[in-house]
């Protein structure tokens, strides 16, 4: 966590000091984490988006720490409602359906992270190597990230997860992570269009800058805030896409996640007979979570991008 | 104008062009995957091996892969999509009536979103700020990021398992053959119509709404609307024939894009259900590891959002006169 933290704080530091036209377009001066801290949490969104995902992480912490029971451990008890003993009733094989939900919120967090990288990263450098190179190179690539624009996310998802045949929680998370980079790869080149055009760009070309050294120092930084807002969001969704794999039975098969509980949930008609807190407690943490994660990218957009139409 | 042919053209040569791509992916994806499709078909635990044979032979496996490729190619565009490996039925006869009662749902929903949502939008954005607004702009939140399947689940916990209101599987009473419809039979149809489209319609109206309420918000601040209402309109004037026309040109980019998301919600949808649609069908194919089912299926999705999007495109330069060729 500390780590995170100081590897970003530092990423924005060297990132805006160095840069005028961000500093000067976000009206801050060179140390302004700070700054974007306190924006950040001045708005509600960014403050109460904190406070849930906060909130998660504890109970992410403490199921190791603080609950009696273990999470694979069956009984006799099956399928009972809720009650002291087991807060969010038990399921099939009388486990305990809050401790389960508590464990599977490491797994969701995990996936939603590392997915997003593999997302981000892809997703960066297509839009960059697009929008900086243009011509038939770009319409090339255009063309692909429509393909990958216009296939139902689902079905994609779908039919890699049941041909590759493997699902552990890597695969999966590979699979989410290469069917959601389309989105970012537009948003950078987009960016990347316009930020090339600038004078700044134009006048390190004239002192014979290299390609390489162009991206990296004025227009890759320049991506930066529009991605990061962006990757928040895209954390959502991945989370989102991994409990409705899971949910279809095309979730990783190696760890309990959220939308694995759902699916036991519905294949014991928990909907109808009840109980009703195994399908409706783990539901509730997906949708609050997606709801912090949003609540932080939109937060973050708006701080970042200040002059940004929201999307 | 006379670029309105040109846009026409260079939209249809992209959107021609994303489907060939489109079919190149779904060839690869079935052949570069661990195991080739002859050892996939081995696996499948319905198949008999006369339909092994013949979809090998449809997929000319024993041909060289630049061969095979044309052929796919070939068979796609002459409509020959393969042999069911489960119904063991052409793939097209068994997805035929899944589609239209698909259709029928996605049609539905569509033009309930897209009403629902511009009204909601409209009203949030008029009263910014005040109570409609932020009752609205919290539910919309709150729906925003909510997984299809999950409210569908508590739909069915709220009026079958509690309320015992609604049918909670099927698209009509079963052993009841459509045709010819009656009165009674449509009666039919709707009810069990409602949970689907419930769900549908909640889950992705959220996402219109705070897109109309943020376009119309700011549309309200540009200048030819403060003009407008110097000119002595009415507010209802003003929102009718300035603000909400112009709002409404990225609604109708996003609910094209949306296509892909409401297709995708419709597959939750429809297996939770049971109303036996693509969705349904798709899962089934899965269980059965039913490649031609699957193959098709990706196939006509990706298509089906091309198209949405394309009708889109289309509709934004007939509307909006600024749009440039991009």
């Amino acid at each position: 966590m500390g780590r995170f933290e100081r590897w970003i704080s530092g990423g924005f530091r060297r990132l805006f000091s160095f840069n005028p036209v961000l500093a000067d377009r976000l009206a801050l001066s060179g140390k302004s984490l700070g700054k974007i801290i306190d924006l950040f949490l001045a708005t509600w969104m960014g403050k109460s988006g904190t406070m849930i995902i906060v909130a998660f992480l504890a109970f992410a912490l403490g199921a190791d720490l603080f609950l009696p029971y273990d999470p694979s451990e069956s009984s006799s008890e099956i399928l009972e409602d809720v009650s002291w003993d087991h807060w969010f009733g038990t399921d099939q094989r009388g486990r305990d359906v809050f401790t389960r939900t508590a464990h599977g919120t490491t797994a969701s967090l995990i996936i939603g992270f590392v997915a997003m990288a593999i997302s981000m990263i892809l997703g960066t450098v297509v839009g960059l190597a697009s929008g900086y190179w243009g011509g038939w190179r770009d319409e090339v690539i255009m063309r692909v990230n429509d393909v990958f624009l216009s296939i139902p996310w689902l079905v994609l998802m779908i039919v890699i997860a049941s041909i590759w045949g493997s699902r552990d929680l890597f695969s999966i998370i590979v699979v989410i992570g290469i069917t959601g980079w389309s989105t970012t790869a537009r948003i950078v080149r987009a960016q990347v269009l316009s930020i090339k055009e600038r004078q700044f760009v134009e006048r390190a070309k004239a002192i014979g800058s290299g390609e390489w050294h162009i991206i990296r120092k004025h227009i890759f930084p320049n991506v930066v805030p529009l991605i990061f807002a962006n990757a928040i969001l895209t954390v959502a969704i991945a989370i989102l896409s991994e409990s409705t794999l899971s949910f279809l039975g095309l979730g990783p098969q190696d760890v309990d996640t959220w939308g694995r509980i759902l699916d036991e949930a519905n294949n014991y008609s928990a909907a109808i007979a009840g109980p009703y807190a195994f399908i409706i407690m783990p539901g509730l943490c997906i949708v609050f979570v997606i709801l912090g994660f949003t609540f932080i990218g939109y937060a973050m957009d708006e701080v970042l991008n200040p002059k940004l139409r929201r999307r | 104008m006379a670029s309105f042919r040109m846009v026409l053209f260079k939209r249809c040569m992209n959107a021609f062009i994303t489907i060939l791509l489109i079919m190149a992916l779904n060839f690869a994806l079935f052949r570069i995957m661990p195991g080739n499709p002859a050892e996939l078909m081995q696996r499948t635990p319905y198949a008999s091996d006369y339909l092994i044979w013949r979809n090998i032979e449809r997929m000319g496996l024993n041909d060289s892969l630049p061969v095979q490729f044309v052929e796919y190619y070939k068979d796609t565009f002459t409509g020959d999509w393969g042999i069911s490996y489960f119904w063991e039925t052409p793939v097209i006869e068994v997805l035929g009536s899944a589609i239209s009662w698909t259709i029928l749902l996605v049609g539905i929903s569509t033009i309930l979103i897209f009403v629902i949502g511009m009204a909601l939008g409209k009203l949030s954005a008029q009263r910014r700020g005040k109570a409609p607004d932020i009752v609205i702009t919290g539910f919309g939140l709150f729906f925003y990021g909510m997984p299809v399947f999950w409210f569908a689940l508590v739909l069915m916990v709220i009026f079958v398992g509690n309320l015992h209101l609604l049918p909670s599987a099927g698209y009509m009473e079963s052993g009841v053959p459509v045709f010819p419809l009656t009165v009674d039979k449509l009666a039919d149809i709707g009810v069990h119509m409602i949970l689907p489209l419930t769900t549908l319609v909640v889950g992705s109206v959220a996402g219109v709404v705070l897109l109309m309420r943020n376009s119309l918000v700011d549309v309200l601040t540009e200048d030819y609307i403060v003009t407008a209402y110097a000119k002595g309109l009415s507010e209802r004037q003003v929102m009718k024939k300035h603000a909400s026309l112009n709002a409404r040109l990225p609604i109708v980019t996003t609910l094209a894009m949306d296509t892909a998301f409401i297709l995708g919600g419709v597959f939750q949808v429809e297996v939770i259900f049971t109303y036996k649609g693509i969705g349904w069908y798709t899962i089934n194919a899965i269980e059965n590891q039913d490649y031609p089912m699957l193959q098709f299926i990706f196939f006509i999705g990706g298509v089906a959002v091309v198209i949405a999007n394309l009708l889109a495109d289309l509709v934004l330069v007939r509307l909006d006169p600024r749009v440039k060729i991009t």
